[in-house]
């Protein structure tokens, strides 16, 4: 868990530095560039240099056909984070997505991976210490259970089309070839498209179902500073309903990232609200450099949520977990529950099987 | 054993620092990319139309070079 | 090897749109698709009003094929920049990434969605059979397989308008500017750079072939 607190850093860092500048600078403005043009027919007639800078500038002018940007000649003018030159907007974004997002995103993907295969087999998933006590607990209701799935699997759909259409022609376009290659990303591009109002719908209603016991916490900060020795064998402290890892998780990855994820997403998705190139450009970057960065978040998600915590998974697929599970995990959650006091405060009646 | 998992991971992450070709197939003029399309030179001339050899690169261009000629109008009305 | 080109004098287009005519009726573009434009610089300006006339470029690194996610644009030995309709997927990123705008997709449906993108072949046609159906439906004319060059250009009524080899059209146009009056060099403005031509000094180049 360290590991992920610390992942956590560097994702808002990341994500701090990759919000596009939009810096667009102009060379030094001519005051009228009207006029110079018209001294300059009669001066050096066949010199337009007033008329070409405003052609590369990237303002419009007009133009009888219909369109969106029909009169503008060349995209403004503009610079990613990185870049040390300015370039057209066009350019700028190109560089940018075949650069520094595709080649550090797609590490990131890979360093992830190869860090939970690592986990998995030199320390192995982490155990409950003591043997299943076969009384349950309920720990997920009905309806948390399907916010939480819908979600996931629409994440999940979103989360490998994205892959598809970011990486897929470094990756799969070579073993594939054209045109199964293509086929398979026109079905992502519209999976990815249709699913993703439904998962901003889902993404919502589980932020609002799943707030209140993600609320910080005291004690949510000594979890995260010593709940690495779990992977090593040893205890975890206490925690609530939810521990320290699954609060930065909530906050960080789900609330902060995935609706940044899906307003710039939104922006992409209907292309008829006016939005010029430059703002599809600065969205696209957004979005992919936060869903890449989510992505590898979920990864450890999942893997703590399946292979990697034993009985982790049940919880969430059936909503009881063992008594055994809750005190090794959730201790404070598993005294309030004892107690009756997380009952009252969920509703939910304590179901134990004697 | 987890010194030897932080090393890997260190190389792995290490392997992120290089700079790779973004083009699957990277665009080199004159080379289709894997997608066949016939030229312009290897069909038969219209009946009706520009003619050249067919299959002849040189004498399609040589006709096309006329043709672009034919845009000069200082050549095409004076000559 | 010739390396297809456009090229657009400013000083001689009237804004006709003639070649944004003939580009729609040669290839039959889908609905609400404009291969080639005509952009106008200080309308209604006089003295200081500039047509241009833009399509694809055909750029020699072009930024639609690094970016196509699925790498459906290919160059072909003329140096013209096509795409194959059938492995398009319509996300867009070629139209992010075109200085110029020339890529354009018809909407496919409801809410802005993309249909198969669409864009200047140098009337080109695309990789099915050349003066096929099945070309001509999805990419209109090929020109160059009839041994003609774009319908743009070829019905330019003033010349403004060049295409073809890129070495060709460009000393057409040399010749062109340098025939534009006896200001010669000066036309180019290097008259404010390296001061004024001396006396007597011929016109930057003399045309070659001329007769007048």
């Amino acid at each position: 868990m360290r590991t992920l607190s610390r992942m956590t850093g560097w994702l808002v860092l990341a994500l701090a530095f990759a919000l596009p500048a939009g810096a667009q600078q102009q060379p030094a403005a001519d005051p009228d560039p009207i006029k110079t043009q018209q001294r300059r027919a009669i001066e050096q007639p066949g010199n337009n240099a007033p008329v070409w800078r405003n052609v590369q500038s990237g303002q419009p002018n007009y133009a009888s056909i219909p369109g969106r940007e029909a009169g503008v000649l060349i995209q403004p003018q503009a610079r990613f984070p990185g870049q040390d030159a300015i370039a057209t907007a066009g350019e700028a974004w190109r560089k940018f997505r075949n650069g520094p997002v595709t080649v550090y995103g797609g590490w990131l993907i890979v360093v992830v991976c190869a860090i939970i295969a690592g986990i998995y087999f030199v320390q192995g998933p982490i155990k409950v210490h003591e043997q299943p006590t076969g009384r349950l607990l309920p720990r997920f209701s009905v309806a948390e259970r399907w916010a939480h799935w819908v979600m996931g699997i629409s994440f999940c759909v979103l989360g490998a089309t994205g892959l598809i259409m970011l990486f897929g022609k470094h990756v799969l376009l070579p073993v594939f070839g054209y045109t199964l290659f293509a086929w398979l990303s026109s079905l992502a591009k519209n999976l990815h498209n249709f699913v993703a109002p439904l998962f901003v719908v889902s993404l919502v209603v589980f932020i609002l179902m799943y707030l209140k016991d993600n609320l910080p916490e005291k004690g949510d900060g000594a979890w995260l500073a010593t709940s690495w020795r779990m992977f090593t064998g040893g205890k975890q402290p206490a925690s609530g309903r939810f521990n320290g890892g699954e609060k930065v998780w909530y906050w960080v990855g789900v609330v902060a990232m995935c609706l940044v994820v899906s307003a710039s997403g939104l922006v992409l998705l209907f292309p008829n609200f006016e939005q010029l190139r430059t703002t599809m450009q600065q969205m696209h970057i957004i979005h992919v450099v936060s869903a890449v960065l989510v992505t590898g978040f979920a990864l450890a998600h999942i893997y703590m949520g399946t292979i990697g915590v034993e009985g982790a998974y049940g919880n969430m697929r059936d909503g009881v977990t063992d008594e055994a599970w809750a005190k090794e995990h959730h201790a404070n959650w598993y005294q309030d529950v004892k107690s009756g006091k997380e009952a009252a405060k969920s509703g939910a009646a304590p179901q134990t099987q004697h | 054993m987890r010194s030897i998992a932080l090393i890997a991971a260190a190389l792995v992450a290490l392997a992120g620092c290089m700079e790779i070709e973004q083009t699957a197939t990277p665009s080199r003029q004159g080379k289709y990319q894997g997608k066949p399309d016939s030229t312009p030179w290897s069909n038969q001339p219209l009946a009706a139309g520009p003619q050249w050899k067919q299959g002849d690169r040189a004498s399609w261009e040589e006709q096309i070079k006329k043709r672009q000629l034919g845009q000069h109008e200082h050549r095409r009305i004076y000559q | 090897m010739a390396r297809m080109k456009f090229l657009v004098d400013a000083e001689r287009c009237i804004e006709c749109n003639g070649c944004v005519t003939a580009c729609k009726n040669e290839n039959e573009v889908p609905w609400g698709v404009n291969r080639r434009k005509v952009v106008t610089i200080n309308d209604g300006v006089v003295g200081a009003e500039k047509s241009l006339s833009v399509a694809c470029m055909h750029c020699s690194d072009a930024p639609c094929m690094a970016v196509c996610p699925v790498d459906c644009f290919y160059r072909t030995d003329d140096g013209v920049v096509l795409h194959d309709k059938d492995l398009c997927i319509g996300c867009g990123y070629c139209f992010y990434a075109c200085p110029f705008g020339a890529p354009q997709f018809p909407q496919a449906g409801a809410f802005g969605l993309r249909g198969k993108m669409d864009k200047c072949t140098f009337c080109a046609g695309g990789p099915e059979a050349d003066r096929s159906d099945a070309e001509f439906k999805k990419y209109g004319r090929n020109r160059l397989a009839e041994g003609k060059l774009p319908a743009c250009a070829e019905m330019c009524s003033t010349k403004a308008l060049l295409g073809g080899d890129g070495d060709v059209i460009a000393d057409i146009y040399r010749e062109r500017v340098a025939r534009r009056g006896v200001k010669g060099a000066e036309a180019w403005g290097w008259g404010t750079a390296y001061g004024p031509p001396p006396k007597g000094a011929a016109p930057a180049a003399a045309p070659a072939g001329g007769k007048s």
